[in-house]
């Protein structure tokens, strides 16, 4: 159990600065997302963390000890890579406890502990398997196994599930959030994918540009998301924005945000006048893309039994209390 | 199309058995006849089969020198192709996953071994100067020197294929870079060593240019070196040279033959990423 204290980090290579200065507070036993475009600067960041990227200037610290200039093994960390990084030459039971015997521990306690991760992961019927003998999905759980051994005080997973299919990875992510649940420490989770931070994390930070652009709860950053880059890359479908003179008609400064399912559409009056252009159909909800003449491209979302007709002249309006202004 | 496969085939086997099957019997044929019947050298059945007498009268010429070069060969090869793929392998490790000045520097240095020919004359010199002439171990280390640029550059590419997050799975893991190396890394490199172990254990085992030049004695005799033995000037006995060669032909025969499989292994697996 240890918490994680980033100071003003930042990172360059060459002469290309890619992490511009982040301080972060990842409280002990937290889940914690890290999420953005491509090429934001997540992996980076993560790599500094875990050690296998040197800090061009800052400070880490874990559990309280300053651990900057620290070697990954002394640093109390575990991480999971994207493409596993099972080593393809050992059997999984080796697999998982390299560490050890490389700390060149008895091997009757490799075997102990390498048995009770198996049994948390279920894997005990694959221990004498090559990693090229298992599924996707079994790879990921060797993977985590392979972390969990070394009982870290921190994990750090850098885009665990993108190479699973999408039932798969809907899967793990319900393991994952069990595994944090019984083992209690503190995790950090790289994605680039925002479904995979909002269903997982107690806190999100989300990056732009080598910079932290919100730090917050799932909901909190979903209803007060604090600059429009949050607004538009948490949620799905996006949430609509609106820039320039539309914004300043609806009260905004620069920006007016409202999320597809808080536009109200009608036949009658209503603020914006649009024709429908796509009908997607979800099942339970129904996204309508619809064209304004007013302020362009809309999205709505609405109960999924509405009928629509491609070309429909509707109204769209935001419902009261609902708009993100900037 | 079928006939045409089986034509091609059968084209395929013939030139296959002129080019390597047929200089085989000769030496065998030759290699089973008398001295008299073996000076003209042709390709006839021997009258009278003296295979066996041949094969213990080659053997024992010069005080069974042939046993003395067989060992000699052995650790001149064993020695160098330890050296050869400890060294190589650890070298294109380096190389390929430090992308620095110095190892672009370093790695022109290594194609240049491969380029510039070797002078001879100079190597002796130095050589003679740190006491290693005329012994084997310095031995090993020409064959090392000879052979390294190679190794470094099959290693070297091969290793590029080895994803950089086994190194840092194994970095977190706690592994030092020398256990890195020899339990992730080498384990990996297993289809290239057989590759190399085959083709520079033959290379060094026939060498027969360095060891006239580097290791001359009757005590420091290598296997090629023997073939000496049979042929002079003035009396040439063919029979028993021609045992000599088949002799010193088995034990790379012998390599062949087990590890074929893994060599063509070694040569593709770096082609497509597994
Ligand atoms: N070793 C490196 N040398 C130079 N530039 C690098 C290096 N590693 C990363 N970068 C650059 O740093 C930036 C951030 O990279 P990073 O891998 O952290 O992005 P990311 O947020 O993880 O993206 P993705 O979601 O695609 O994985 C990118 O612009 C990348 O080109
Ligand atoms: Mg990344």
């Amino acid at each position: 159990m240890a918490d994680v204290v980033l100071t003003d980090l930042r990172k360059s290579f060459g002469g290309l600065e890619v992490i511009k200065g982040v301080d972060l507070h990842i409280e002990s036993g937290e889940f914690c997302v890290f999420v953005g475009p491509s090429g934001c600067g997540k992996s980076t960041l993560l790599r500094m963390i875990s050690g296998l990227e040197d800090v061009s200037s800052g400070r880490i610290e874990i559990g309280g000890k300053d651990v900057t200039r620290a070697e990954p093994k002394d640093r109390g960390i575990a991480m999971v890579f994207q493409s596993y990084a099972l080593y393809p030459h050992l059997t999984v039971r080796e697999n998982i406890g390299f560490g050890l015997s490389l700390a060149r521990r008895p091997k009757a306690e490799i075997k102990e502990k390498v048995d009770a991760v198996a049994r948390t992961l279920q894997l005990e019927d694959y221990l004498d398997r090559k990693p090229k003998a298992l599924s996707g999905g079994q790879r990921q759980r060797v993977a985590i196994g392979r972390s969990i051994v070394r009982d870290p005080s921190v994990f750090l997973f850098d885009e665990p599930l993108s190479n699973l299919d999408a039932a798969l990875r809907a899967q793990m992510r319900i393991e994952l959030t069990d595994l944090h649940a019984k083992l209690g420490t503190t995790m950090i989770y790289v994605t680039h994918d925002q479904v995979e931070a909002m269903t997982m994390a107690d806190k999100i930070v989300v990056l732009n540009g080598g910079r932290i652009e919100q730090v917050g709860a799932p909901m909190e950053l979903y209803d007060r998301p604090a600059t429009p880059f949050v607004a538009g890359f948490i949620g799905s479908p996006k949430m609509n924005l609106l820039e320039g003179e539309a914004a300043r008609k609806m009260g905004a400064r620069e920006v007016y945000g409202i999320r597809p399912e808080h536009l109200v559409l009608s036949e009658g009056d209503g603020r914006w006048a649009g024709t429908v252009r796509h009908v997607e159909r979800l099942g339970a909800d129904t996204i309508v893309h619809l064209e304004s003449r007013e302020v362009g491209p809309l999205l709505a979302r609405v109960e999924g039994h509405r009928e629509f007709r491609l070309g429909q002249e509707v109204t769209a309006s935001p419902a009261e209390g609902r708009a993100v202004l900037f | 199309m079928k006939t045409r496969q089986i034509v091609i085939g059968l084209i395929s086997m013939a030139v296959f058995f002129v080019i390597f099957v047929i200089p085989f019997i000769l030496v065998l044929l030759t290699a089973s006849k008398t001295p008299a019947e073996a000076a003209s050298v042709d390709f006839t059945l021997p009258e009278r089969w003296v295979f066996w007498e041949n094969l213990v009268e080659t053997v024992q010429t010069r005080d069974y020198q042939l046993l003395l070069a067989y060992w000699n060969s052995s650790v001149i090869t064993v020695g160098a192709i330890v050296g050869l793929v400890i060294f190589g392998a650890m070298v294109g490790y380096v190389l390929q996953r430090r992308d620095t000045k110095l190892t672009r520097g370093l790695f022109f240095m290594v194609l240049a071994g491969l380029m510039i020919p070797p002078a001879v004359v100079p190597t002796i010199w130095l050589l003679q100067g740190i006491n290693l002439f005329k012994t084997l171990h310095g031995m090993v280390l020409i064959q090392i020197a000879y052979g390294l640029g190679f190794t470094v550059l099959l290693y070297r590419s091969f290793i590029a294929t080895i994803p950089r997050d086994l190194d840092e799975a194994a970095i977190i893991d706690g592994g030092t870079p020398l256990q890195i190396f020899f339990r992730v890394i080498l384990p990996l490199l297993k289809p290239v060593t057989v590759t190399i172990i085959v083709v520079q254990a033959i290379g060094i085992f026939n060498d027969f240019t360095h060891p006239l030049y580097y290791l001359p004695g009757a005590e420091n005799v290598t296997v090629q070196l023997t073939l000496y033995n049979f042929q002079s000037q003035f009396v040439s006995q063919i029979n028993l040279l021609f045992m000599n060669i088949l002799l010193i032909t088995i034990p790379p025969l012998l390599v062949f033959i087990f590890f074929n499989r893994q060599i063509v292994a070694g040569m593709t697996s770096g082609a497509v990423k597994g």
